[in-house]
Protein backbone atom coordinates (compact mmCIF):
# COMPACT_ATOMS: atom_id res chain seq x y z
CA UNK A 1 0.00 0.00 0.00
CA UNK A 2 3.03 2.27 0.84
CA UNK A 3 4.38 1.65 -2.71
CA UNK A 4 0.84 2.72 -4.63
CA UNK A 5 0.57 5.85 -2.32
CA UNK A 6 4.44 6.81 -3.09
CA UNK A 7 3.95 5.63 -6.78
CA UNK A 8 0.71 7.90 -6.71
CA UNK A 9 2.08 10.69 -5.59
CA UNK A 10 4.79 10.52 -8.96
CA UNK A 11 1.92 10.00 -10.90
CA UNK A 12 0.26 13.42 -9.82
CA UNK A 13 3.46 15.21 -9.96
CA UNK A 14 4.64 13.87 -13.26
CA UNK A 15 1.91 15.11 -15.18
CA UNK A 16 0.79 11.90 -16.26
CA UNK A 17 -1.30 12.07 -19.78
CA UNK A 18 -3.80 9.68 -18.67
CA UNK A 19 -4.25 11.31 -15.33
CA UNK A 20 -4.17 14.79 -16.94
CA UNK A 21 -7.00 13.70 -19.83
CA UNK A 22 -9.39 11.90 -17.00
CA UNK A 23 -8.91 15.33 -14.75
CA UNK A 24 -9.75 17.32 -17.83
CA UNK A 25 -13.10 15.69 -18.64
CA UNK A 26 -13.74 15.47 -15.31
CA UNK A 27 -13.56 19.32 -14.36
CA UNK A 28 -15.58 19.94 -17.80
CA UNK A 29 -18.07 18.16 -16.43
CA UNK A 30 -18.69 19.65 -12.85
CA UNK A 31 -18.01 22.86 -13.99
CA UNK A 32 -21.09 22.45 -16.44
CA UNK A 33 -23.07 20.93 -14.59
CA UNK A 34 -22.79 23.06 -11.28
CA UNK A 35 -22.78 26.24 -12.99
CA UNK A 36 -25.99 25.15 -15.60
CA UNK A 37 -27.36 23.54 -12.06
CA UNK A 38 -27.12 27.05 -10.38
CA UNK A 39 -28.70 29.03 -12.80
CA UNK A 40 -31.71 26.74 -13.33
CA UNK A 41 -32.00 25.93 -9.59
CA UNK A 42 -31.54 29.53 -7.91
CA UNK A 43 -34.37 31.00 -9.60
CA UNK A 44 -36.67 28.51 -8.76
CA UNK A 45 -35.59 28.30 -4.92
CA UNK A 46 -36.30 32.36 -4.96
CA UNK A 47 -39.69 31.69 -6.88
CA UNK A 48 -40.30 28.85 -3.71
CA UNK A 49 -39.39 31.48 -0.92
CA UNK A 50 -40.57 34.61 -2.11
CA UNK A 51 -43.83 34.23 -4.44
CA UNK A 52 -46.92 33.09 -3.22
CA UNK A 53 -48.88 30.85 -4.82
CA UNK A 54 -51.32 27.34 -5.09
CA UNK A 55 -49.23 24.00 -4.81
CA UNK A 56 -46.13 25.53 -3.27
CA UNK A 57 -45.80 23.96 -0.52
CA UNK A 58 -46.28 20.47 -2.53
CA UNK A 59 -43.57 21.44 -5.25
CA UNK A 60 -41.18 22.65 -1.87
CA UNK A 61 -42.06 19.05 -0.70
CA UNK A 62 -41.49 17.65 -3.84
CA UNK A 63 -37.90 18.82 -4.06
CA UNK A 64 -36.83 18.06 -1.22
CA UNK A 65 -37.35 14.49 -2.20
CA UNK A 66 -35.44 15.00 -5.28
CA UNK A 67 -32.52 15.89 -3.08
CA UNK A 68 -32.36 12.26 -2.02
CA UNK A 69 -32.51 10.61 -5.34
CA UNK A 70 -30.73 7.85 -5.85
CA UNK A 71 -28.02 8.37 -9.00
CA UNK A 72 -28.05 5.38 -9.94
CA UNK A 73 -31.94 5.85 -10.63
CA UNK A 74 -31.19 9.49 -12.28
CA UNK A 75 -28.66 7.35 -14.32
CA UNK A 76 -31.39 4.51 -15.48
CA UNK A 77 -33.78 7.66 -16.21
CA UNK A 78 -31.14 9.21 -18.44
CA UNK A 79 -29.76 6.06 -20.28
CA UNK A 80 -33.64 5.07 -20.90
CA UNK A 81 -34.03 8.45 -22.33
CA UNK A 82 -30.88 8.38 -24.54
CA UNK A 83 -30.17 4.43 -25.20
CA UNK A 84 -31.51 3.17 -28.68
CA UNK A 85 -35.10 2.81 -27.77
CA UNK A 86 -35.48 5.91 -25.51
CA UNK A 87 -37.92 8.84 -27.17
CA UNK A 88 -34.27 11.31 -27.20
CA UNK A 89 -32.09 8.80 -29.18
CA UNK A 90 -31.87 11.27 -32.11
CA UNK A 91 -29.62 13.37 -29.58
CA UNK A 92 -27.30 11.12 -29.76
CA UNK A 93 -25.71 11.91 -25.66
CA UNK A 94 -25.45 8.54 -24.46
CA UNK A 95 -21.67 7.90 -23.34
CA UNK A 96 -21.30 11.71 -24.13
CA UNK A 97 -20.00 14.73 -21.74
CA UNK A 98 -23.32 16.64 -22.40
CA UNK A 99 -25.05 12.98 -21.03
CA UNK A 100 -23.44 13.47 -18.48
CA UNK A 101 -24.23 17.11 -17.67
CA UNK A 102 -27.47 16.12 -18.29
CA UNK A 103 -27.73 13.50 -15.84
CA UNK A 104 -25.70 15.92 -12.92
CA UNK A 105 -28.13 18.83 -13.33
CA UNK A 106 -30.96 16.49 -12.47
CA UNK A 107 -28.99 15.31 -9.26
CA UNK A 108 -27.69 18.56 -8.88
CA UNK A 109 -30.46 21.35 -9.51
CA UNK A 110 -32.84 20.29 -6.23
CA UNK A 111 -29.65 20.85 -3.98
CA UNK A 112 -29.27 24.36 -4.61
CA UNK A 113 -33.10 25.11 -4.98
CA UNK A 114 -33.32 23.88 -1.61
CA UNK A 115 -30.59 25.46 -0.40
CA UNK A 116 -31.61 28.64 -1.73
CA UNK A 117 -35.27 28.01 -0.82
CA UNK A 118 -34.15 27.42 3.06
CA UNK A 119 -31.71 30.57 3.48
CA UNK A 120 -34.43 32.95 1.77
CA UNK A 121 -37.56 31.45 3.22
CA UNK A 122 -35.58 33.27 6.53
CA UNK A 123 -34.31 36.51 5.42
CA UNK A 124 -37.17 37.50 2.33
CA UNK A 125 -40.32 38.13 4.46
CA UNK A 126 -37.83 40.71 6.59
CA UNK A 127 -36.35 42.47 3.76
CA UNK A 128 -39.51 42.31 2.16
CA UNK A 129 -41.37 44.51 5.25
CA UNK A 130 -38.18 46.83 5.38
CA UNK A 131 -38.22 47.72 1.79
CA UNK A 132 -42.03 48.21 1.57
CA UNK A 133 -41.45 50.28 4.39
CA UNK A 134 -39.09 52.22 2.76
CA UNK A 135 -40.93 52.36 -0.70
CA UNK A 136 -37.99 50.98 -2.48
CA UNK A 137 -38.49 50.02 -6.06
CA UNK A 138 -39.07 45.89 -6.92
CA UNK A 139 -35.62 46.70 -8.80
CA UNK A 140 -33.73 48.23 -6.17
CA UNK A 141 -35.57 45.17 -3.59
CA UNK A 142 -34.20 42.73 -5.91
CA UNK A 143 -30.52 43.99 -6.17
CA UNK A 144 -30.80 44.01 -2.46
CA UNK A 145 -32.05 40.34 -2.09
CA UNK A 146 -29.45 39.37 -4.92
CA UNK A 147 -26.71 40.83 -3.04
CA UNK A 148 -27.69 39.59 0.51
CA UNK A 149 -27.82 36.16 -0.84
CA UNK A 150 -24.32 36.80 -2.72
CA UNK A 151 -22.54 34.15 0.27
CA UNK A 152 -24.93 31.63 -0.16
CA UNK A 153 -25.08 31.31 -4.02
CA UNK A 154 -21.14 30.91 -4.23
CA UNK A 155 -21.90 28.72 -1.17
CA UNK A 156 -24.37 26.63 -2.97
CA UNK A 157 -21.96 26.80 -6.00
CA UNK A 158 -19.38 25.16 -4.29
CA UNK A 159 -21.98 22.37 -2.59
CA UNK A 160 -22.80 21.43 -5.99
CA UNK A 161 -19.28 21.19 -7.94
CA UNK A 162 -18.70 18.64 -4.93
CA UNK A 163 -21.20 17.00 -5.28
CA UNK A 164 -20.41 16.71 -9.58
CA UNK A 165 -16.88 15.61 -8.97
CA UNK A 166 -18.05 12.75 -6.30
CA UNK A 167 -20.73 11.06 -8.50
CA UNK A 168 -19.92 7.91 -9.72
CA UNK A 169 -23.60 5.75 -10.20
CA UNK A 170 -25.18 8.39 -12.54
CA UNK A 171 -22.23 8.91 -14.79
CA UNK A 172 -20.78 5.48 -15.34
CA UNK A 173 -24.21 4.36 -16.63
CA UNK A 174 -24.55 7.69 -19.31
CA UNK A 175 -20.98 8.29 -19.63
CA UNK A 176 -20.24 4.47 -19.72
CA UNK A 177 -16.63 5.68 -18.74
CA UNK A 178 -14.83 5.83 -21.95
CA UNK A 179 -11.06 6.21 -21.70
CA UNK A 180 -10.18 9.80 -22.58
CA UNK A 181 -13.76 10.44 -23.85
CA UNK A 182 -16.30 10.36 -21.01
CA UNK A 183 -14.07 8.53 -17.90
CA UNK A 184 -14.43 10.77 -15.43
CA UNK A 185 -11.99 10.94 -11.76
CA UNK A 186 -14.96 8.64 -9.26
CA UNK A 187 -15.48 6.03 -12.80
CA UNK A 188 -11.62 5.68 -13.19
CA UNK A 189 -10.87 4.96 -9.90
CA UNK A 190 -13.50 2.61 -10.04
CA UNK A 191 -12.34 0.75 -13.14
CA UNK A 192 -8.24 0.96 -12.09
CA UNK A 193 -8.89 -0.69 -9.05
CA UNK A 194 -10.95 -3.40 -10.91
CA UNK A 195 -7.82 -3.96 -13.05
CA UNK A 196 -5.91 -4.07 -10.00
CA UNK A 197 -4.03 -1.06 -10.80
CA UNK A 198 -4.04 1.14 -7.54
CA UNK A 199 -1.74 3.73 -8.39
CA UNK A 200 -4.08 5.23 -10.63
CA UNK A 201 -6.75 5.06 -8.39
CA UNK A 202 -5.06 6.53 -5.21
CA UNK A 203 -3.37 9.28 -7.19
CA UNK A 204 -7.12 10.30 -8.31
CA UNK A 205 -8.34 9.72 -4.76
CA UNK A 206 -5.63 12.18 -3.44
CA UNK A 207 -6.61 15.01 -6.04
CA UNK A 208 -10.44 14.23 -4.99
CA UNK A 209 -9.45 15.12 -1.56
CA UNK A 210 -7.56 17.86 -2.40
CA UNK A 211 -10.31 19.42 -4.38
CA UNK A 212 -13.04 18.26 -1.35
CA UNK A 213 -11.07 19.79 0.68
CA UNK A 214 -10.38 23.49 -1.08
CA UNK A 215 -13.92 23.56 -1.67
CA UNK A 216 -14.59 23.18 2.21
CA UNK A 217 -12.19 25.46 3.46
CA UNK A 218 -13.83 27.97 0.71
CA UNK A 219 -17.50 26.92 1.96
CA UNK A 220 -16.55 26.66 5.77
CA UNK A 221 -15.27 30.89 5.35
CA UNK A 222 -18.01 31.56 3.18
CA UNK A 223 -20.46 29.84 6.21
CA UNK A 224 -19.10 32.04 8.30
CA UNK A 225 -19.46 34.76 6.35
CA UNK A 226 -22.74 34.58 5.90
CA UNK A 227 -23.59 33.58 9.75
CA UNK A 228 -21.71 36.67 10.88
CA UNK B 1 -56.14 59.57 6.10
CA UNK B 2 -59.66 58.23 7.03
CA UNK B 3 -59.74 54.42 8.48
CA UNK B 4 -63.15 52.77 7.97
CA UNK B 5 -65.04 49.84 8.33
CA UNK B 6 -60.83 47.97 8.88
CA UNK B 7 -60.68 44.55 9.67
CA UNK B 8 -57.96 41.87 9.07
CA UNK B 9 -58.92 38.20 9.64
CA UNK B 10 -56.39 35.46 10.44
CA UNK B 11 -57.37 31.74 10.29
CA UNK B 12 -60.89 32.51 10.57
CA UNK B 13 -60.15 35.01 13.06
CA UNK B 14 -60.99 38.35 13.28
CA UNK B 15 -57.55 40.11 14.73
CA UNK B 16 -57.96 43.86 13.94
CA UNK B 17 -61.72 45.62 13.62
CA UNK B 18 -61.49 49.52 13.41
CA UNK B 19 -64.82 51.33 12.77
CA UNK B 20 -63.57 55.04 12.34
CA UNK B 21 -60.21 56.99 12.72
CA UNK B 22 -58.81 59.94 11.15
CA UNK B 23 -55.07 60.90 10.77
CA UNK B 24 -54.50 64.96 10.70
CA UNK B 25 -51.13 65.60 9.60
CA UNK B 26 -48.76 67.09 11.96
CA UNK B 27 -50.16 65.42 15.08
CA UNK B 28 -48.60 62.41 16.54
CA UNK B 29 -50.85 59.70 17.62
CA UNK B 30 -48.99 56.67 19.84
CA UNK B 31 -51.39 53.20 19.71
CA UNK B 32 -51.43 51.49 22.90
CA UNK B 33 -52.78 48.24 24.38
CA UNK B 34 -51.53 44.52 25.63
CA UNK B 35 -49.30 42.12 23.71
CA UNK B 36 -51.26 40.36 20.64
CA UNK B 37 -54.23 43.50 20.74
CA UNK B 38 -53.50 44.63 16.95
CA UNK B 39 -51.19 47.26 17.37
CA UNK B 40 -48.67 45.75 14.99
CA UNK B 41 -51.33 44.40 12.69
CA UNK B 42 -52.78 47.79 12.34
CA UNK B 43 -49.35 49.68 11.68
CA UNK B 44 -49.09 47.31 9.18
CA UNK B 45 -52.05 47.61 7.24
CA UNK B 46 -51.61 51.03 7.71
CA UNK B 47 -48.33 50.73 5.59
CA UNK B 48 -49.34 48.63 3.00
CA UNK B 49 -47.19 46.13 3.69
CA UNK B 50 -50.10 43.65 4.73
CA UNK B 51 -53.73 43.84 3.21
CA UNK B 52 -56.87 44.31 4.92
CA UNK B 53 -60.22 42.30 4.37
CA UNK B 54 -61.63 44.21 2.11
CA UNK B 55 -60.33 47.22 -0.70
CA UNK B 56 -60.79 50.65 0.32
CA UNK B 57 -61.24 50.62 4.11
CA UNK B 58 -58.13 53.71 4.11
CA UNK B 59 -58.54 56.82 2.47
CA UNK B 60 -56.02 58.74 1.68
CA UNK B 61 -54.78 61.29 -1.24
CA UNK B 62 -53.09 58.86 -3.47
CA UNK B 63 -49.87 60.91 -3.97
CA UNK B 64 -49.58 60.40 -0.33
CA UNK B 65 -46.38 58.87 0.80
CA UNK B 66 -46.18 56.63 4.07
CA UNK B 67 -43.14 55.49 5.75
CA UNK B 68 -43.38 52.55 7.58
CA UNK B 69 -40.57 50.84 10.24
CA UNK B 70 -41.07 47.69 11.62
CA UNK B 71 -40.49 46.38 14.26
CA UNK B 72 -37.52 44.20 13.87
CA UNK B 73 -35.96 46.69 10.75
CA UNK B 74 -33.83 44.41 8.61
CA UNK B 75 -29.75 45.21 8.74
CA UNK B 76 -28.35 44.61 5.14
CA UNK B 77 -24.93 43.11 4.84
CA UNK B 78 -23.55 46.84 3.95
CA UNK B 79 -22.39 49.87 6.41
CA UNK B 80 -24.27 51.50 8.50
CA UNK B 81 -24.23 54.64 6.45
CA UNK B 82 -25.02 52.46 3.27
CA UNK B 83 -27.90 51.29 5.35
CA UNK B 84 -29.59 54.69 5.57
CA UNK B 85 -28.48 56.42 2.51
CA UNK B 86 -29.83 53.93 0.30
CA UNK B 87 -33.75 55.12 1.57
CA UNK B 88 -32.93 58.20 -0.12
CA UNK B 89 -33.46 59.31 -3.53
CA UNK B 90 -31.19 63.02 -4.23
CA UNK B 91 -28.07 63.38 -4.53
CA UNK B 92 -27.39 64.71 -1.23
CA UNK B 93 -28.11 61.58 0.64
CA UNK B 94 -25.19 61.03 2.00
CA UNK B 95 -24.72 64.12 4.10
CA UNK B 96 -28.03 63.90 5.10
CA UNK B 97 -27.55 60.52 6.30
CA UNK B 98 -24.66 61.34 8.23
CA UNK B 99 -26.29 64.32 9.58
CA UNK B 100 -29.13 61.79 11.13
CA UNK B 101 -26.87 59.05 12.33
CA UNK B 102 -24.86 61.83 13.94
CA UNK B 103 -28.10 63.41 15.63
CA UNK B 104 -28.60 59.69 16.95
CA UNK B 105 -24.90 59.46 18.48
CA UNK B 106 -24.02 56.90 15.97
CA UNK B 107 -21.08 58.86 14.13
CA UNK B 108 -18.69 56.30 15.57
CA UNK B 109 -20.44 53.66 14.08
CA UNK B 110 -21.24 55.04 10.37
CA UNK B 111 -18.39 52.35 8.97
CA UNK B 112 -19.70 49.54 10.86
CA UNK B 113 -21.38 46.80 8.96
CA UNK B 114 -25.47 47.57 9.94
CA UNK B 115 -25.86 43.46 10.79
CA UNK B 116 -23.21 44.18 13.50
CA UNK B 117 -25.11 46.65 15.41
CA UNK B 118 -26.36 45.71 18.79
CA UNK B 119 -30.24 45.74 18.77
CA UNK B 120 -30.55 49.09 19.84
CA UNK B 121 -28.09 50.53 17.67
CA UNK B 122 -30.48 48.77 14.84
CA UNK B 123 -33.13 50.33 16.15
CA UNK B 124 -31.20 53.81 15.75
CA UNK B 125 -30.02 53.05 12.35
CA UNK B 126 -33.92 51.99 10.95
CA UNK B 127 -34.95 55.52 12.64
CA UNK B 128 -32.58 57.15 10.76
CA UNK B 129 -32.98 54.93 7.50
CA UNK B 130 -37.20 55.80 7.47
CA UNK B 131 -36.58 59.67 7.85
CA UNK B 132 -34.41 60.12 5.52
CA UNK B 133 -37.38 61.70 2.80
CA UNK B 134 -40.30 63.61 3.40
CA UNK B 135 -43.21 61.87 4.28
CA UNK B 136 -46.88 62.30 4.96
CA UNK B 137 -47.17 59.18 7.16
CA UNK B 138 -44.87 57.90 9.43
CA UNK B 139 -45.50 54.81 11.05
CA UNK B 140 -43.21 53.43 13.56
CA UNK B 141 -43.92 50.09 15.26
CA UNK B 142 -42.36 50.26 18.91
CA UNK B 143 -38.74 52.32 17.28
CA UNK B 144 -37.36 52.64 21.08
CA UNK B 145 -38.14 48.75 22.62
CA UNK B 146 -34.42 48.14 22.55
CA UNK B 147 -32.96 51.37 23.23
CA UNK B 148 -31.49 52.81 26.63
CA UNK B 149 -33.39 56.02 28.39
CA UNK B 150 -30.77 58.42 26.91
CA UNK B 151 -31.31 57.04 23.18
CA UNK B 152 -35.36 56.58 23.92
CA UNK B 153 -35.44 60.80 24.65
CA UNK B 154 -32.97 61.70 21.81
CA UNK B 155 -35.42 59.36 19.51
CA UNK B 156 -38.37 60.92 20.85
CA UNK B 157 -36.94 64.80 20.06
CA UNK B 158 -36.04 63.35 16.84
CA UNK B 159 -39.61 62.16 15.86
CA UNK B 160 -40.98 65.70 17.22
CA UNK B 161 -38.82 67.50 15.06
CA UNK B 162 -39.67 65.32 12.04
CA UNK B 163 -42.64 65.74 12.36
CA UNK B 164 -43.15 69.75 12.84
CA UNK B 165 -40.58 69.76 9.37
CA UNK B 166 -42.65 67.95 7.62
CA UNK B 167 -46.01 68.70 8.82
CA UNK B 168 -46.70 64.63 8.43
CA UNK B 169 -48.82 62.80 10.88
CA UNK B 170 -46.52 60.07 13.12
CA UNK B 171 -48.01 57.08 14.18
CA UNK B 172 -45.85 55.25 16.92
CA UNK B 173 -46.82 51.68 18.47
CA UNK B 174 -45.41 52.01 22.11
CA UNK B 175 -45.60 50.08 25.03
CA UNK B 176 -44.58 52.71 27.34
CA UNK B 177 -47.30 54.77 28.43
CA UNK B 178 -44.56 56.95 29.72
CA UNK B 179 -43.44 57.50 25.63
CA UNK B 180 -47.18 58.05 25.01
CA UNK B 181 -47.60 60.64 27.61
CA UNK B 182 -44.28 62.55 26.38
CA UNK B 183 -44.17 62.92 22.76
CA UNK B 184 -48.01 62.27 21.55
CA UNK B 185 -51.04 64.39 20.91
CA UNK B 186 -53.66 61.60 20.34
CA UNK B 187 -53.65 58.32 21.57
CA UNK B 188 -55.54 54.91 20.43
CA UNK B 189 -55.88 51.96 22.49
CA UNK B 190 -56.62 48.85 21.00
CA UNK B 191 -58.16 45.66 23.23
CA UNK B 192 -58.44 42.30 21.30
CA UNK B 193 -57.55 43.75 17.95
CA UNK B 194 -60.68 46.28 18.63
CA UNK B 195 -60.16 50.27 18.51
CA UNK B 196 -61.40 50.59 21.91
CA UNK B 197 -60.88 54.29 22.63
CA UNK B 198 -59.12 57.19 21.38
CA UNK B 199 -58.68 60.81 22.14
CA UNK B 200 -56.75 63.23 23.55
CA UNK B 201 -53.40 62.06 25.11
CA UNK B 202 -53.62 63.42 28.19
CA UNK B 203 -57.27 62.42 28.14
CA UNK B 204 -56.94 59.01 27.48
CA UNK B 205 -53.71 58.39 29.83
CA UNK B 206 -55.49 59.83 32.96
CA UNK B 207 -59.24 59.84 32.63
CA UNK B 208 -60.37 57.50 30.58
CA UNK B 209 -64.10 56.66 29.18
CA UNK B 210 -63.87 53.19 29.16
CA UNK B 211 -63.73 50.76 31.85
CA UNK B 212 -61.29 48.35 30.11
CA UNK B 213 -58.64 51.12 29.12
CA UNK B 214 -58.89 52.61 32.90
CA UNK B 215 -58.24 49.03 34.02
CA UNK B 216 -55.13 48.74 31.74
CA UNK B 217 -53.84 51.90 32.95
CA UNK B 218 -53.87 50.91 36.33
CA UNK B 219 -51.86 47.55 35.96
CA UNK B 220 -49.37 49.88 33.13
CA UNK B 221 -48.86 52.98 35.67
CA UNK B 222 -48.16 55.49 34.16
Amino acid sequence: MKTAFLQAIELVLSGDKQLLGILEVTMRMSIASSLLALLIGVPIGVLLSTARFPGRQALVVVNRTLTGVPPVVCGLICYMLFSGVGPLRHLRLLYTVQGMVIAQIMLITPIVVANMEAYLRDIVPSIRETSKGLGLSAGKVFVITAAESRYQIISTYLLGFARATAEVGAVSMVGGAIAYKTNVMTTAIMNSTSRGDFTLGVALGIILLAISLVINVVAYFLQRRVSR
Amino acid sequence: MIVRDLTKTYDGRKVLDVKHFEFEKGRIYAVVGANGSGKSTFAKVLAGVISSDEANCILRDKTCVVRYSPQKGYAFRMSTLKNVTMAGKGKRDREKAKELLKSLDMEHLMKTPAHKLSGGETAKMALARVMMEKCDYLILDEPCAAMDVQSTLKTEELVKAYCEKCGCAVIIITHSLKQAERISDRVLYFEEGILTESGASAEILHNPKSEKTRAFLDFYTI
